[in-house]
């Protein structure tokens, strides 16, 4: 028996049956009267549901439709009185009790209005649905709606006493948070349109006022940081009136409301403001603010743009002062360990503050690549940085320290635009590092040679792999030496070769100084072994690179074991036969190249503590008549003495010239051979496409510079790689 | 069978069936007489009476509402009816929206 069923079967083959009593229709209807009365009355514990229930299953299955409809209306009118007498109680209640009042009331009308509602159930089944009437309690809903809330003294009211209410919660007053949700809920029950256009609309117009008024108060007396906090309390506050009184729906248009007045508005004002504003922030690392910032502004469109684009300007502009600025450039270590510094606080700010937003994380990348770029030596530095960490910085660090810092200077590398001279530099400082043997850990190097492999290719790396090889040859080779011809060199001095592939290393061409007597001899000893298992090589010395270790005994006795460069050592050793030396005769003795012998001199004889040789006259620098003694007043605490060479560490501006120049070169047939590969598989390319097409290629290394691809190009077209089209000069045809 | 759980049918004759109230429910009239918020006769002393059903009826409208409950929670059987209470019953059934 569902009820689909029982629709079927409406009993209709009765109807004629029944003699209905014309009074009837009146007999009901007094009598359902008499109920809603008593029930308005909270009387209705003396009425029988089933009674009444079947007195109008009875009307409306058997009167006619006229009688109904008249029931109908009757019933409206009944609702109608008593919801007046209501009305005017509500509007008599006073002040603070109209609010209570009206709960009460539309507590009680609720309720009677569900119990009209089952008694009246039938109708609503079989009746209203025929006749398209409004149902008995949506009927009830919109009476209360229009005889109580629109009624003209009260609608006004209402909306006063509960903007009122809002008000002065707002201004810190506790209200009777439960009346009020009350109240909104019957708002909402008569229909969304009821409480949109009944309190909503005019909600957040009083909101926007308020805040407009407050935000201006407030801007004008605080600094950007307690403005925010503000703000964030001001919005917090609105979410929770929502959720404790107000439609769900309406915390969109609230917040919305909240984020215009006291955020979107002022946006700009507050990023700015002096002494307080984002970049203030920024400097002093108000993690909070900035956090608070980022979480208001997020919610403004264009809230975050500005945020990042003053932060971008203002990582630009430190980068830039900090890369421009002369006073750094003189200590590389210090420029870099700068930079890393500014990251590091930039990281820092964007993941305690701003979420790890990635469109703040791509401004940072951007800035620092602009600005690392904005300074030619970048390169330089970063890699005198890393030299200076592998030869000293990270001596007794822990090795995920020392991948803490590799890992931060590859973020460096990453920016730069000229990686080649990145590496040029970096094979020079490797190389210095690995012939005087003054790598902290050979792991580390490793493990930063991965890292550029990882980045640039093998091809970046595979020199400086060599180089590393070069060294583990060579001690090999230097084990076979002394096996082999050991016992023929008796006492004489111990040599260490190392045998560099031409190549990988960066080898300057340098003039051959005279070797003392007793090392030549040991120097041709090696050669011949060498030559000897090694046949078609050619060996020659790179004397501007080595070192030695003396041992000196001076006036008192007291012995020294000297270390020293190559050039030093030359230099000591003339020293072995004469006490007084003038630089002329040093100079025609070792045929030490000038610039290269005054440094080592220099090195000798002027720095304090460590000045084996005394000089004629006593002064800074070294002059072409300067005489040379050997020191023999000399003391140390140490016995073994060091004698650093006085060298340029950063390079000075004619090397850096030459540096820059022979990175030109070298960039020369990279350029080319990008061509040749485009233009093999292109066939025909006009200028411009090949020039955005080299640039793609070689971007990982450097960013070529569009008027050399062109010089490169016509160099190609003189060899007949290319040729220009006969009849589009702007063709480029590969030709071969 | 608590009393609060159970609820008295009186038929026109007077003879009184005491059912589950869960039971009554599945008859939607019923369940509003024993849920309405205004506190009806009905609501209060937990019994109603159907002065136009008669006892042969109301026995079978019982018998309906507890095997009503049986076949909603998944036990299928026939529900038999016998052919001259037909009319009345459907009477009954539009009556007590069932």
């Amino acid at each position: 028996m569902s009820a689909q069923k029982k629709r079927n079967f409406q009993i209709e083959a009765f109807k004629h049956r029944v003699v209905v009593d014309p009074k009837y229709a009146e007999k009901t209807w007094k009598i359902l009267e008499h109920a809603i009365h008593e029930i308005y009355n909270h009387n209705a514990s003396g009425l029988s549901f089933e009674e009444l229930y079947r007195f109008v299953t009875f009307a409306y299955t058997y009167l006619t439709d006229g009688l109904m409809v008249f029931l109908h209306i009757d019933r409206v009118t009944t609702m109608t009185y008593h919801l007046k007498e209501i009305s005017k109680s509500i509007e008599a209640a006073q002040g603070e009790l109209f609010l209570e009042e009206l709960n009460r009331k539309w507590a009680d009308h609720n309720k009677a209005l569900q119990m009209i509602r089952d008694i009246l159930m039938y109708m609503d089944r079989t009746f209203i649905p025929s006749t398209h009437k409004t149902p008995v309690h949506e009927l009830g809903l919109n009476l209360w709606r229009d005889v109580v809330i629109h009624s003209s003294k009260t609608q006004a009211r209402l909306l006063d006493t509960l903007l009122e209410l809002v008000h002065r919660e707002r201004s810190g007053e506790v209200i009777n948070r439960g009346l009020m949700r009350n109240i909104i809920k019957m708002l909402m029950d008569l229909g969304s349109s009821v409480y949109q256009d009944d309190f909503e609309k005019h909600f957040l117009e009083v909101s926007a006022d308020f805040y407009r008024c407050e935000s201006q108060e407030f801007i004008e007396s605080c600094d950007c940081g307690n403005y925010l906090k503000k703000a964030e309390r001001r919005l917090m506050e609105e979410m929770e009136r929502v959720s404790h009184y107000l439609d769900a729906r309406s915390e969109a248009k609230i917040t919305n409301v909240v984020e215009k007045e006291m955020i979107e508005s002022h946006m700009n004002r507050l990023v700015h403001m002096e002494s307080s504003g984002l970049v203030n922030m920024l400097v002093d690392d108000k993690y909070d603010d900035l956090g608070r910032m980022y979480s208001l502004f997020r919610r403004v469109q264009n809230g975050l743009v500005i945020v990042r684009d003053v932060m971008t300007a203002y990582i630009r502009d430190t980068g830039k002062q900090l890369v421009t600025d002369p006073e750094r450039l003189r200590d590389p270590v210090d420029f870099v360990q700068r930079l890393l510094d500014l990251k590091d606080k930039y990281d820092k700010v964007i993941n305690l503050a701003f979420n790890n937003d990635k469109t703040f994380q791509n401004a940072l990348n951007s800035s620092f690549e602009y600005f690392i770029n904005l300074n030619a030596r970048s390169p330089e530095f970063i890699s005198l940085f890393v030299d200076d960490k592998l030869r000293k910085g990270l001596r007794g660090v822990s090795e995920e320290d020392v991948e803490v810092v590799l890992d931060k200077v590859m973020m460096l590398f990453r920016y730069l635009q000229e990686k080649d001279v990145f590496e040029k530099y970096y094979k020079q400082h490797l190389a210095k590092r690995l012939l005087s043997g003054k790598t902290v850990s050979d792991d580390a190097e490793r493990s930063l040679i991965v890292k550029l492999k990882t980045e640039c290719g093998y091809q970046f790396t595979s020199k400086l792999e060599g180089m590393f090889t070069d060294m583990k040859t060579s001690q090999d080779t230097m084990h076979g030496f002394y096996s082999a011809v050991g016992h023929q060199l008796g006492d004489s001095p111990t040599l260490a070769v190392q045998v560099l592939t031409t190549g990988s290393w960066p080898t300057q061409p340098s003039a051959t100084c005279n070797l003392p007597a007793e090392i030549l001899w040991v120097c041709e000893k090696f050669k011949s072994y060498y030559l000897g298992t090694h046949t078609g090589r050619r060996l020659s010395w790179q004397t501007n690179m080595g070192t030695a270790d003396l041992k000196t005994t001076f006036g008192k006795g007291q012995k020294h074991e000297l270390n020293v460069s190559t050039y030093q050592m030359c230099v000591l050793m003339l020293f072995n036969n004469t006490d007084r030396l003038t630089y002329k005769e040093i100079e025609q003795a070792t045929e030490i190249p000038a610039s290269d012998l005054k440094r080592c001199l220099q090195s000798l004889a002027c720095v304090k503590g460590k000045n084996v040789l005394r000089k004629e006259p006593m002064s800074k620098d070294i002059a072409e008549d300067d005489a040379f003694f050997f020191n023999d007043k000399f003391t140390s605490k140490f016995f073994k003495v060091k004698i650093g060479t006085v060298v340029a560490q950063r390079e000075s501006e004619p090397e850096n010239q030459e540096t820059r120049q022979r990175v030109e070169e070298d960039r020369k047939p990279q350029i080319e051979a990008a061509i040749v590969r485009i233009m093999k598989s292109r066939r025909v390319l006009d200028h411009n496409n090949i020039v955005a097409e080299v640039t793609k290629q070689l971007q990982v290394r450097f960013l070529p510079n569009p008027v050399v691809i062109k010089k490169r190009i016509e160099s190609l077209i003189e060899r007949e790689f290319l040729e220009r089209d006969k009849t589009d000069r702007k063709l480029y045809r590969y030709l071969a | 069978m608590r009393k609060e759980e159970t609820v008295k049918l009186i038929s026109a004759e007077g003879f009184e069936f005491v059912i589950h109230k869960d039971a009554a429910m599945v008859s939607q009239t019923i369940r509003n007489m024993l849920t309405s918020p205004g506190s009806f006769a009905e609501t209060e002393h937990g019994e109603v009476t159907f002065p136009e059903i008669s006892t042969t009826i109301l026995e079978k409208i019982c018998k309906y509402f507890y095997w009503n409950l049986q076949y909603a929670s998944g036990k299928q059987t026939e529900f038999h009816i016998e052919p001259e209470l037909v009319l009345e019953l459907m009477m009954a059934a539009n009556y007590l929206h069932t």
